[in-house]
């Protein structure tokens, strides 16, 4: 049985509109729908280059709609978070008064029987636009604009930059090694998994050699060390983004374990600043308590599962000149 | 195997800035492909397929951008390709292109890379969109750590790279980084991000696009007839190799020797110090330069730092390094491995203006992505038989 795990990716992006785009969400503000005329045809919402020979557009902006006939169709019957409306809705092919293509929009219809092709719609505009294609809330059934909620008017700078917060919900299946690996760590057991072909020793639940390109099952499991030596590292000045959740200097080292070839790559340090850190120091695991467990494991995070990371143990450095070169 | 000579006639970029906040992807994309379209004398109906390459979509948050701009680059009803190499991928983007015109597919394509890091983060893309992220800074630190102990280099040489690339860079008018009062004491006194490497000693963030016109050897000898010299492609070559596997070397990784091996054999090169005269190598952080020049074999092992401290690869130097500034200077990411490309291309076809090698013959653009795993390098020349 496949275990998944789910994450969230979340980021707000920045949008730099560009001259056109810039144009059309600034008129939006102003409860304004613009088209870009091209040739014989005006398209809305307005391009900066002729799609079929991507030859540059003049600016020559033409006003559309505000109200416009449905062209196409397809009902949303449970709307997501993502979705415009929190409520089943159309989106449409809404081909605006004036427009020769048509714009892709929310039409709040109530039910699919409402919806129909050549039915005119006409939007329904946010009180408080900031420049967006959402300014528009929908469109509704009828000829005339209406306003939700107070009008606070117009943008007072031309709009440049669109806000656009990206949000991905994934599912990645855990490979069985790596479950493996993590319910060992609970035992405060460090497993490694023996490549029967090289002989290179794989930890933290990677359950395959690239090497050699085969699987590594649990035939291949060994005990590894709970002790070794830092060979390497790196001290990290965090720069600061959304989801960033350091403010310190912090140190990933890289731990070889005693008596073997196993690289602990990329290892949380403990008790250690960052200006202690150093090639040749020795260290020892540090698991975390049961009442320290968490759903994500310990410091280390994935399937190293309970295991926090490396604590000093105090014994005399290594002097191998040849130990910082241990970095896989 | 041989190929059909094929070659670089068109040649263009963008002012690299860290915002560009007046243009959309579409226009920063369209201002590198009209210079390489104008550079080529030719026009968008020229172009008989388009190669895109950026680095992963998380950069901007933008899904598969090679879609949305086909019709911006003029590719509607053409062939479109998008190349995912990691930080190599401007490098294999071209050698992607360039597959095209050897294979008698297509007689002329254009391969274009991009990155408007002012949209996103390029930090919070590399930790996978979690907190915490090395940074590719931070990646890089121990493979630098481990060369500075093995080498013996003493640490002036990060800054002597750092300092020599930033004066190049103001010779290049398209380069990001004008820095005019740089100078040693200037990258010395500046913060320290991952350790060794200091804040003046890592490359910016940038906004900017490069492209480049590839065409077949009757379009190249077309245009050399014409007085405007093609860069011929003697030979080029991608290589990667596992993240991580015990005994992994990412100082010498074995893919950057064998693609190293492999362009130097195409090209006839058998001796890389002696006859490549100037070389675009992808240095994002300042020691990568000696450790590349020992991995592409422009040095010995161990040697590299030698060829810096004496002024071998500045720019009046016997193999001069980044003439343009390098990724030092200027790192649009998607668009850095084309922009060595492009820029070795100039160097052959005597285009590079302001910061020309003179008598250029010879030219190395490599790039590189990921941890030490993905290289990407071509080797062009003035002509097709260079050596005589
Ligand atoms: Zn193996």
């Amino acid at each position: 049985m496949t275990r998944f795990i789910e994450s969230t990716i979340t980021f707000p992006y920045k949008r730099s509109l560009g001259p056109v785009v810039g144009a059309f969400m600034t008129a939006l503000t102003e409860k304004q729908i613009l088209g870009i005329r091209c040739q014989d045809a005006v398209l809305v919402p307005p391009m900066e280059w002729d799609p079929a020979t991507g030859a540059e557009l003049p600016h020559e902006f033409v006003e559309v709609g505000p109200a416009g006939t449905v062209e196409s169709w397809t009902w949303v019957g449970t709307p997501s978070i993502q979705h415009p409306l929190d409520h089943s809705f159309a989106f449409a092919f809404i081909r605006l008064d004036g427009a020769t293509t048509p714009l892709l929009h929310a039409v709040d219809a109530g039910t699919p029987q409402a919806m129909s092709e050549g039915m005119r719609v006409a939007p329904r505009w946010r009180g408080s636009r900031e420049g967006r294609i959402d300014d528009i809330i929908c469109f509704v059934r009828g000829e005339a604009a209406e306003t939700e909620g107070e009008d606070t008017g117009g943008a007072t700078d031309p709009v440049t930059r669109m806000d656009y917060l990206a949000s991905i919900t994934y599912r990645n299946p855990v490979p069985e090694a790596a479950d493996r690996a993590t319910e060992a760590s609970r035992e405060h057991r460090l497993l490694g998994l023996r490549c029967p072909t090289c002989g290179r020793v794989y930890a933290g639940g990677r359950g395959l050699c690239p090497v050699d390109a085969i699987e590594l099952g649990p035939e291949c499991e060994v005990d590894l060390p709970h002790t070794g030596t830092i060979t390497n590292f790196a001290i990290v000045t965090p720069v600061q983004y959304p989801g960033q959740t350091e403010t310190e200097p912090f140190v990933r080292a890289f731990v070889l374990l005693d008596g073997t070839d196993v690289i602990i790559p990329y290892s949380v340090v403990i008790e250690l600043p960052a200006d202690q850190v150093k090639v040749g120091l020795r260290v020892d695991a540090v698991w975390a308590s049961p009442a320290e467990e968490t759903e994500e494991g310990g410091g280390m995070g994935g399937s190293w599962g309970s295991l926090l990371g490396w604590i000093p143990n105090g014994e005399p450095d290594i002097d191998d000149p040849d130990l910082v070169n241990r970095i896989f | 195997m041989s190929t059909p000579p094929v070659a670089v006639v068109g040649v263009g970029q963008t002012h690299h800035k860290s915002r560009r906040l007046d243009v959309s992807f579409g226009g920063l994309v369209r201002e590198a492909v009209f210079r390489a379209l104008d550079d080529a004398q030719m026009s968008l109906d020229d172009i008989d397929a388009v190669v895109l390459g950026k680095a992963p979509d998380l950069f901007e948050g933008v899904m598969k951008p090679e879609l949305y701009l086909s019709d911006a680059l003029g590719a509607v009803g053409k062939p479109m390709f998008r190349v995912h190499t990691a930080g190599s991928v401007g490098g294999t983007t071209a050698i992607v292109a360039a597959s095209h015109v050897q294979a008698g597919k297509h007689r002329t394509v254009l391969a274009v890379a991009f990155e408007k890091q002012s949209e996103g983060n390029a930090q919070f893309a590399l930790g996978s969109g979690k907190g915490a992220s090395l940074g590719a800074g931070g990646a890089f630190a121990p493979f630098i750590r481990a060369y500075i102990q093995r080498s013996g280099a003493p640490e002036h040489i990060g800054w002597k790279v750092a300092v020599k690339d930033r004066l190049n860079a103001l010779k290049n008018p398209y380069a990001h980084l004008k820095i005019e009062d740089i100078s040693i004491e200037k990258v010395k006194a500046s913060p320290m991000m991952w350790e060794p490497t200091r804040f003046l000693e890592s490359c910016p963030s940038s906004d900017g696009a490069c492209a480049v016109v590839i065409t077949d050897e009757a379009g190249a000898k077309a245009a050399a007839a014409d007085g405007r010299p093609p860069a011929w492609i003697l030979a080029s070559s991608s290589r990667s190799e596992p993240s991580s596997f015990p005994g992994r070397d990412p100082v010498r990784p074995a893919a950057a020797l064998q693609c190293a091996a492999d362009v130097y054999t195409g090209a006839g090169i058998t001796d890389p110090r002696r006859q490549i005269d100037t070389a675009e190598l992808y240095v994002p952080f300042s020691w990568l330069e000696p450790i590349w020049l020992e991995a592409f074999g422009l040095a010995e092992v161990g040697e590299g730092w030698k060829l810096v401290d004496d002024g071998t690869t500045e720019l009046g130097g016997s193999l001069p390094v980044n003439a343009s500034g390098g990724v030092l200077s200027s790192n649009p990411i998607g668009a850095s491995g084309l922009l060595r490309f492009a820029e070795a291309a100039n160097q052959v076809r005597g285009a590079a203006g302001e910061h020309q090698v003179d008598g250029a013959k010879v030219a190395i653009g490599m790039a590189y992505g990921a941890n030490n795993q993905y290289f990407s390098t071509w080797a062009v020349g003035s002509s097709l038989q260079p050596f005589g």
